[in-house]
């Protein structure tokens, strides 16, 4: 086997010790390089700095573990815009399995914005049936959440005063990492009840959003770990996304390596195949 | 029998089909009233399918136990897991946390689902690396320009890249938001099409494979 | 004729001042503002008022439209006035609702399509909504009515009444419907056309590969591992799975090759269990049909994808099949077969995961490709002339795209409306 030929064959093993270096040394040793903001990502930014106090901002953390490291920074760089801007801000989840996260990063949050629950803001919980829950919410937000995640009612909570349904939400994004997720927020959601809509997603799902973007179905779309430290930039409050930016930047730049080297051994050996043919003929 | 098992739930199919494909034009409030009443029904119908997913687990690894088949003791495992993890959730509730103390509940979702699901969304990480080295090869011009369209992307993605190349960023957008966008919208009006008229087969009862079974 | 000349000069002066107290004395000279109380009324109150249901809703709002005026501008605001009831004793009394520039809110500018247009394009209209500050409720007479406000001026148009009423029929989406009635009926059109004669289908190539892909693990007499994807009965790339399913199974009994097919959803196993039976009864084989080469295994996403994984290194399949739809898991599935030096085939609709299949698989059935072999493999009449149905919307579709963009080019250029009267017909409005 010639050199090129044992390169190509390579054990995957050491790709991953790679990977997992690239990935590992730069949370260690961060550099920090500046960020670009997209404009998708402003779309977001700049319709929630444009809702007046006292607005209802929707988030729906429709996730779960899986997607906690390209999501949950979202989530946290949303909250903090939202509850700087003094948006009455409801949050709920489709997914069940994100339930238990989905109320700690709201709790958490709130509590370093000095935010109260009932008060400025509200975590719903999950109900079942998806899609559903979101004709539900469309036509009697209380019907379809009678209590909270905490069991209060929520008919005469404070934050949720003049909101009868989704028409009185001024802003949703769904942070969605399959289905239900963005799409059926604006089929079932959006489509029929004529609120803005955002979304956030996790980076292989962002390609697939763009003709949501492109044709005006959502307002902004933040993608992936990009994404979230985007957003992280622009609220000027550094998290764990613009720290993993580093890492992404080593890994992505150690497949590009990988992929020219692989290359180079493939060329080589093809070249020494059509040497030999030619010699043998 | 045959009736009850297969003519009702097609003319059922039939008649809520028509019914609520009309009620999309239809912006009266009985209608909208009706489509909230069916979609509380779905809700409780939604959390019964819990039920039932939960209960075809045990059916199907306690019989794997019975039998004592290859790998029942993972199947035991399960049990065991599945069986204290329900009650230490009804112990607790269902809240991982109250007043800011985790519950034992918390505890497991917390350090036990949390990490273990992230593990599995980790490892693609890895999988993409060793997929690329061995399939990103430019074995045509096909292959060569998915080649360097991927290089594109992958520089203008992160800040590295569009440090290095500042001209990747801005590339990146453009095939994202032209030559990605038309395609998939392509593929989205395709599929589209397909569930469109997979639909309209099921209403009126051209396609039961839904109902399980083969054909009649 | 120095004194013509004279008399002529004391005629032109004496018209001069005869006609400069004329034009003084036309009323129409705005010198100085009448006032009436504490408001000045020179600006002119805005004409044509028209206020009703606005159609089409499911009740709560009423639309008001209007001419447009001389001294619409950005420095010229309306406001739209409400009051409950018939009568308003002082129109300047009734409660401001909405007030926006001058310049803005135009027929042209909202989303009615042509055929539900309340007035011609160059009036104004605004919508008022039940909810935000305003109430307004079904059955009940309200006045409306709309100032136009300069500085300290204001003019208010006479009050019109209106009532608020749901309505029965979306007429703005009416275009909708009909495209769907259009489509269903080429669907069905189509179905009826296969039933009667054969209908030509041109081979997948993917469907080469996966008879390639059986041969080589009955060469190494090794098992097949066959999946159906993350979805219900109830998807279609699911129901395709099915059917190439019952196509390998037939291979796979013929060449009395192993078979593993895990499952997510119970219902899908059940179907398939059917399927394979029949398969293996149509390839004179029953008796090597074995119940469990069906199984469920959960439907977590994750535990699935360890599970089958596991059964990948454990078994060492020759050839795995991937039909269907898939999220995440994906790539943890075909890398772990691809570690194995298994043959791979995938066919799925799930656009977001193509990529990783189509690195990682030795071919790949792209989006419709897999209903396309299904129907190719079953020659079902319903199935077939579904494909055909499609194919016929798909063209159709590319028919308005490409005559769409030549219209609406030519109406940008020539700064036309009549390409409008096509473009909506394709509109959806919302």
């Amino acid at each position: 086997m010639t050199f090129a030929e044992r390169m190509l064959k390579i054990d995957r093993r050491i790709i991953f010790l790679v990977i997992g270096l690239c990935t590992l040394l730069p949370l260690l040793y961060p550099v920090g390089l500046p960020i670009k903001i997209s404009p998708e990502v402003r779309g977001v930014y700049d319709y929630i700095e444009s809702l007046p106090e006292g607005s209802v901002f929707l988030l729906s953390l429709d996730f779960d573990p899986a997607s906690k490291p390209e999501l949950h920074p979202q989530a946290i760089s949303l909250l903090r815009h939202a509850f700087r801007k003094n948006l009455r801000v409801v949050a709920m989840t489709l997914w069940v399995s994100g339930t238990g996260m989905a109320d700690q990063v709201v709790t958490q949050v709130a509590r370093e914005m000095g935010k109260e629950s009932g008060k400025d803001y509200v975590f719903l919980g999950w109900s079942p049936g998806g899609t559903a829950v979101i004709i539900n919410m469309g036509q009697d937000l209380y019907g379809a959440f009678p209590a909270d995640y905490n069991g209060k009612p929520t008919k005469g909570m404070p934050v949720l005063q003049g909101i009868a349904n989704l028409r009185d939400v001024n802003y949703a994004i769904s942070l969605g990492a399959g289905n239900p997720g963005v799409e059926a927020w604006y089929v079932f959601g959006k489509d029929k009840y004529k609120f803005e809509l955002g979304g956030g997603c996790t980076g292989v799902m962002a390609p697939g959003l763009y003709p949501l973007l492109r044709s005006g179905q959502i307002n902004g779309l933040i993608g992936g770990l990009r994404g979230a430290a985007e957003y992280e930039t622009l609220i000027g409050q550094k998290g764990k996304a613009i720290a993993g930016m580093d890492a992404q930047s080593a890994t992505h730049l150690a497949i590009i390596v990988l992929v020219i080297i692989c290359n180079l051994f493939y060329f080589s050996m093809r070249r020494q195949a059509t040497q030999q043919s030619r010699s043998g003929a | 029998m045959i009736f009850l098992r297969r003519q009702v739930p097609l003319l059922i199919t039939l008649i809520t089909g028509l019914v609520f494909a009309a009620q999309y034009y239809v912006p009266h409030p009985a209608s909208e009233q009706m489509l909230t009443s069916v979609t509380k029904w779905l809700q409780i119908i939604g959390g019964f399918a819990l039920v039932l997913g939960v209960s075809s687990l045990f059916h199907v690894h306690a019989m794997k136990i019975r039998r004592k088949e290859a790998g029942w003791g993972y199947s035991f495992v399960l049990y065991v897991s599945m069986l204290g993890t329900i009650a230490i959730g009804l112990w607790s509730n269902g809240k991982e946390a109250v007043d800011g103390t985790m519950t034992a509940f918390g505890w497991i979702y917390n350090f036990m689902m949390v990490p273990l699901q992230g593990t599995m969304f980790a490892i693609l990480a890895l999988f993409i690396a060793s997929a690329a080295y061995r399939s990103f090869r430019a074995r045509s011009r096909e292959a060569a320009v998915l080649l360097i369209a991927a290089v594109i992307v992958m520089m203008g993605r992160v800040p590295l890249g569009e440090y290095l190349i500042p001209l990747s960023g801005d590339l990146s957008q453009w095939i994202l938001n032209v030559l990605n966008a038309s395609v998939r919208r392509a593929i989205l009006i395709g599929v589209s099409l397909g569930t469109v008229a997979l639909s309209i087969k099921i209403i009126f009862g051209m396609e039961r494979s839904y109902l399980g079974g083969g054909k009649e | 004729m120095k004194r013509e000349t004279l008399d002529v000069k004391r005629q032109v002066w004496m018209a001069s001042l005869f006609l400069f107290v004329a034009v003084l004395s036309q009323p129409w000279m705005p010198v100085y503002a009448q006032y009436d109380g504490q408001t000045k009324k020179t600006l002119p109150p805005p004409q044509d008022v028209r206020a009703f249901d606005t159609p089409s809703d499911g009740g709560g709002s009423l639309t008001v439209v209007w001419a447009p005026a001389p001294y619409d501008s950005a420095a010229t605001k309306y406001q739209i006035l409400l009051s409950d009831g018939a009568t308003v004793a002082d129109p300047a009394a009734m409660k401001v609702v909405a007030e926006f520039p001058a310049n803005q809110h135009y027929v042209r500018e909202s989303k009615w399509p042509w055929w539900t247009r309340p007035a011609t394009g160059d009036q104004h209209q605004f919508t008022l909504r039940n909810g935000r500050g305003v109430e307004l409720k079904d059955g009940i007479v309200y006045s409306i009515t709309v100032a136009a406000v300069l500085s300290d001026d204001r003019g208010i148009a006479q009050p019109v009444q209106a009532t608020a009423q749901p309505n029965w029929m979306n007429w703005n989406q009416i275009n909708n419907l009909l495209l769907a009635l259009l489509f269903g009926g080429i669907v069905f059109y189509a179905i009826s056309t296969a039933r009667k004669r054969e209908i030509f289908l041109r081979r997948i190539p993917g469907l080469d590969a996966v008879d390639e892909a059986i041969g080589r693990a009955t060469e190494l007499g090794k098992p097949i591992l066959y999946l159906t994807g993350a979805h219900d009965m109830s998807d279609p790339s699911t129901i395709a799975a099915a059917v190439i399913l019952g196509r390998v199974a037939k291979r796979t009994a013929a060449y009395e090759t192993e078979l593993l097919v895990p499952h997510r959803d119970p219902i899908t196993m059940a179907v398939c269990q059917e399927i394979t039976k029949q398969a293996y009864l149509e390839a004179g084989k029953p008796d090597l049909y074995k119940d469990d080469s069906n199984f469920f295994i959960t439907s977590d996403q994750f535990s699935y994808t360890a599970a089958v994984d596991g059964i990948m290194l454990r078994k060492k399949p020759a050839a795995n099949f991937f039909m269907g739809a898939y999220f995440a898991e994906a790539l943890l599935l075909t890398e772990t077969g691809a570690s194995t030096g298994a043959i791979q085939i995938a066919g799925t609709d799930s656009d977001h995961q193509l990529p990783f299949f189509v690195t990682t698989c030795d071919y790949t059935l792209i989006g419709e490709e897999l209903y396309a072999a299904s129907a190719y493999l079953s020659r079902e009449p319903v199935q077939v002339g579904t494909l055909r149905g499609q194919d016929i919307g798909k063209a159709l579709i590319l028919g308005v795209l490409g005559v769409g963009t030549i219209l609406a080019t030519l109406g940008v250029l020539l700064d036309a409306q009549w390409p409008q009267l096509f473009l909506d017909v394709f509109k959806d409005v919302k």
